[in-house]
């Protein structure tokens, strides 16, 4: 039956347009799945498919994190007039540019009989080619005719054949087949549902390149090969031989490191006059920086991760690590000396000044963080009605917070969670609120042991050592790329789900394309199930009356 | 976001604005905006919001006495000057029903749509602004525009419902250009005209629109409705595009100013909150004068405010919760310190609105400001007691200068006042234990 589905959609293809309406409805095919393309997808996208050089300008709606991931509140969130209005007014400007002389004679490929008048041929051509790059499938019939007669009355009323053309172009580039990746599945056997090879080859592109499917991987979608396990194969390991490979895992690393959200962290310029405006930037650019470094180009252990102590730093970072820039170019590779203490992304200045107060540490934070990002334990929220006096009064006997925070250790329904954070925390106490290297607080040494779970380990490195070895953490990688490929919550997602990518990853000594390639080529990854038809809890209410 | 300023300045040459060029921070410093005459039609009435986080502190901010002619309190007294145009709303309560006490959220949604939110950050209906705003924004260019003034895009208390926020302007620039930047025509200009590109980006939109019943087919529920809310959205453009061929009625006489030269530092620290509240501030006045846009949203911090006074190592949020209650004070001084900047701060939005004649009276006048937050006593994620102030006389529609005890009403009825009092016809709002039918009469003329 796929056969029958695939070579059906081959014939119509070769026809020139999809009758995509009627095709849906004859094969029973359901949406199971919309994203809203994020800041870097659109970006990426409109770069591959008209070129670098067309300028993205405007503003995008901000995602929400959900089971700490990003990617999960594309599959959730709509767009609201504002956000319309701002994907408007790119539509133009990028059409404008796409269609102007400068670039015309790149992007355009056939010649109107006269640059001054209609011509349907031409535009058809145009609007079909983008179309299907835009919308990663062909266009139907009547999408494509709305357009050239669109681009038909405006060429005419213009004078201006290429005027035209950019009307058409806009049109498709604030359609919401191009704003949302919609996943569109097929029944596969009584209550399966499998993608459809489009769907396929958008999912994979995204995930493993942040961008629009390329021609070959949309050729590979229409002749049905990404629905044979050879051919799926095929293409994904042409996709992770690709340098562009760090783009997709970049935006992963970025999305789980929460490194996106550091635009929002100030600190306290009198305490910390180091730290300057692009200082936010350059720290997540380090942790990028050294995880794909690791995972991609030296195809690394990612468990490595929690202690290596080699870095890319630039003249910014330099300052707070303590360490002399003299180096050619902006960034270097470097190595710190053991008797840092510094291990990993741990001590990195993005994860240590992202989890801290303003012009303090918070072990609290730090653990809460790490928890959840690197073991996948979300910490619940505090109950309602806590006395946090004691932490807060450096004036009293307690001169560290190690002690302050000890006096939850009293109370019952807040050790429950401070046992299972601080610990994590309390051994950064080393690193200040910036992530600089100290030895005291308020004039006491600083005690940076800890214990967990029944196991004692002390300062940053102990703690290193103590994730490199936590089975939890490399599960935790595979449960989020998962999560993250397919748009969920990662709370709700089933181990079973992502099985055979853990596997591969443990197998390989935890190497990040093994997990990659174990996911995406497992049966399981392209199916789905019907999405829920009748409202559901989450259906928004009118207020009264 | 990057600005391309040439491009900026390029649409403000091709727009009428450019024929003033006071400077930017001179003109929003200095100008008090030169009142006219107004030409005779009726003034629209305006909505605003002010979200504030972290509440105030009770000792320190409710009045002794209720109705007119309370002595002013400590807290409240930044907002002296604008008393006989304000209400303040103490002793309001806020039921749970059977959802839990979201710190930090629950008295937000609640004081917003009237309804106990069944999920941490997500409202369970249309914010009281959207509300306002269907009602009342037709003929405006922008049917709502929110900003926020610490620069964080995620902080906007204006929604559609659900996960949806309205994004806010995040910059006093991004602002600008939003409001007066290019496809901004100066109403009092003589040269007014309808721009012929909108027509042509009309065309663009109907095509876009007659794609719908496809994109709706073999939905889901859920995307059912977000991709209905997406089609709502290409709607609503199309209302502003219809709106801006017309020439705007004119309610005031205001200069707008040119371009400003660069951005502001936008982030939490309180020394630049302050400097871009009255920006900001300034700039939706503007476009409510010229009539931009008749809802106005503006956000200083999140709830749980992130805001933090330089060499103060905790900052609001973190303060509120750690910082020991003084055994002789009887409150938490520098929480109440920072109390006092919120309503110094609210204070400034109100001096921007005030500062604009229009008609017999000011734009404050011919407003409403729904000033509110998310915790009556932060420490302890209280709710009941949430302090809401509203200010503005809603055109005569709203009587000033009383202190509302609320007496244990639900904080609902604050919202069906507001509502009432900006014509909107609704008998009652709010939801489960929260929905009422009774505003509060005394405040209504």
């Amino acid at each position: 039956m796929r056969t029958k589905f695939v070579l059906g959609i081959a014939a119509i293809v070769a026809c020139g347009t999809w009758i995509g309406a009627a095709a849906l409805e004859a094969s029973g095919s359901q949406v199971v799945g919309m994203r809203r393309l994020t800041e870097h997808e659109y970006r990426n996208s409109i770069a591959d498919i008209l070129g670098k050089d067309i300028v993205v300008q405007g503003t995008f709606e901000p995602g929400i994190r959900i089971g700490g991931l990003t990617a999960a509140s594309t599959a959730v969130l709509s767009i609201t007039p504002a956000g319309f209005e701002s994907y408007s007014k790119m539509a133009d400007t990028i059409a404008t540019q796409a269609t102007n002389e400068e670039h015309r004679k790149r992007l355009v490929s056939c010649q109107p009989k006269s640059a001054k008048a209609p011509d349907d041929a031409c535009a058809a051509e145009f609007l079909g080619h983008y179309g299907l790059r835009l919308f990663r499938r062909p266009l139907t019939a009547e999408e494509l005719r709305s357009r050239v007669s669109l681009a038909r009355t405006m060429a005419k009323s213009s004078g201006d054949f290429y005027a035209g053309l950019r009307y058409g172009l806009a049109t498709l580039l604030q359609s919401p087949e191009f704003l949302f990746r919609k996943e569109i599945a097929v029944p596969v056997d009584g209550k399966a549902y499998a993608l459809d090879p489009y769907s396929r080859a958008t999912r994979l592109s995204y995930l493993m390149w942040d961008t629009t499917p390329d021609a070959e991987l949309l050729k590979s979608a229409e002749i049905g090969e990404l629905n044979t396990p050879a051919g799926l194969e095929k293409q994904v390991d042409r996709l992770m031989a690709s340098p562009r490979l760090e783009s997709g895992m970049r935006a992963f690393f970025s999305d789980i490191l929460m490194l996106s959200t550091f635009d929002n962290v100030s600190k306290d310029g009198i305490f910390y006059p180091k730290w300057a405006g692009p200082m936010g930037a350059s720290a997540a650019e380090e942790t990028l920086r050294t995880t794909i470094a690791l995972a991609l180009h030296e195809n690394g252990d990612m468990r490595d991760l929690m202690v290596t102590r080699k870095t890319q730093i630039n003249r910014m970072l330099a300052s707070i690590y303590g360490v002399p820039f003299s180096f050619k170019g902006e960034w270097t590779p470097y190595e710190f000396g053991p008797e840092t203490g510094r291990t990993g992304i741990l001590t990195q200045i993005s994860m240590l000044a992202m989890f801290s107060h303003p012009g303090r540490s918070s072990p609290t934070k730090r653990g809460v963080a790490l928890n959840e990002i690197l073991l996948c334990e979300p910490t619940p929220t505090p109950p309602n009605n806590v006395d946090f006096s004691e932490v807060n009064d450096t004036n009293g006997p307690r001169k560290t917070v190690r002690e302050r925070l000890m006096a939850h250790a009293n109370d019952k329904t807040c050790a429950s969670c401070h046992n299972a954070v601080d610990p994590l925390g309390l051994s950064l106490e080393g690193f200040d609120t910036i992530g600089g290297r100290r030895e005291k607080e308020n004039g006491e040494t600083i005690d940076v042991s800890a214990t967990i779970q029944g196991k004692s380990f002390s300062g940053a490195e102990g703690l290193g050592k103590f994730l490199y070895n936590n089975p939890k953490y490399p599960a935790c990688i595979a449960r989020k790329l998962y999560s993250y490929a397919n748009g969920l919550n990662s709370e709700d997602v089933d181990s079973s789900a992502f099985k055979q990518g853990q596997d591969a990853f443990q197998k390989s000594g935890y190497r990040l394309r093994a997990l990659l390639k174990g996911l995406v080529t497992s049966p399981q990854f392209f199916n789905t199930s019907a999405p829920v038809q009748e409202a559901s809890a989450e259906h928004v209410k009118t207020a009264s009356p | 976001m990057k600005l391309d300023r040439r491009f900026l300045l390029r649409g403000m040459f091709q727009g009428s604005a450019a024929t003033m060029m006071v400077p930017f921070l001179d003109c929003f410093l200095d100008s008090k905006g030169q009142a006219l005459a107004a030409t005779g039609q009726k003034l629209p009435t305006r909505f605003n919001t002010f979200f504030f986080g972290c509440g105030l502190t009770k000792s320190l901010w409710v009045p002794k006495t209720a109705g007119k002619d309370y002595e002013m309190t400590v807290q409240l007294k930044p907002l002296e000057a604008y008393r006989n145009k304000l209400n303040v709303f103490s002793g309001l309560r806020i039921p749970f029903d059977d959802n839990p006490n979201y710190q930090h959220w629950s008295g937000v949604a609640a004081a917003a749509t009237g309804i106990s939110p069944s999920k941490q950050g997500q409202f369970d209906s249309k914010t009281i602004d959207q509300q306002v705003a269907d009602v009342i924004s037709r003929g405006a260019r922008y049917k709502s525009v929110a900003a926020a003034a610490s620069g964080n895009a995620k902080e906007s208390y204006s929604s559609l419902g659900g996960l949806n926020t309205l994004p806010p302007e995040t910059s006093p620039l991004s602002l600008y250009t939003r409001l007066f930047g290019p496809g901004f025509q100066d109403p009092s200009s003589p040269n007014w005209k309808p721009d012929p590109s909108i027509m042509v980006q009309q065309s663009v939109l109907s095509v876009v629109a007659e794609d719908r019943k496809r994109a709706m087919m073999h939905l889901g529920a859920a995307d059912k409705a977000r991709m209905d809310q997406y089609f709502t959205s290409v709607r609503e453009v199309e209302t502003q595009m219809a709106t801006q061929l017309q020439r705007p009625e004119l309610t005031a006489k205001v200069e707008i100013p040119a371009a400003p030269a660069g951005d502001m530092i936008v982030n939490n620290a309180l020394p630049n909150i302050r400097k871009n509240v009255p920006l900001m501030s300034r700039l939706g006045a503007l476009a409510l004068a010229t009539d931009q846009t008749r809802v106005f949203n503006l956000s200083i911090s999140e709830p749980g405010s992130q805001i933090f006074i330089p060499g103060d190592s905790l900052g609001y949020h973190q303060s509120t919760h750690e910082e020991p209650i003084d055994p002789i004070l009887g409150y938490q001084p520098r929480v109440a310190q920072y109390n006092v900047h919120s309503m110094e701060l609210f204070a400034m939005m109100l001096k921007e609105l005030d500062g604009v004649q229009e008609g017999d009276g000011t734009l404050l006048d011919h407003s409403l400001v729904f000033a509110y937050t998310d915790q009556s006593f932060a420490k302890i994620h209280a709710v009941d007691g949430l302090p809401i102030l509203v200010a503005g006389l809603a055109s005569g529609r709203m009587k000033g200068g009383y202190h509302i005890a609320g007496d244990n009403s639900t904080v609902s009825r604050v919202g069906l006042t507001a509502m009432k009092a900006m014509g909107v016809g609704v008998d009652s709002w709010g939801m489960n234990s929260m929905e009422t039918k009774s505003p509060f009469g005394e405040l209504l003329a």
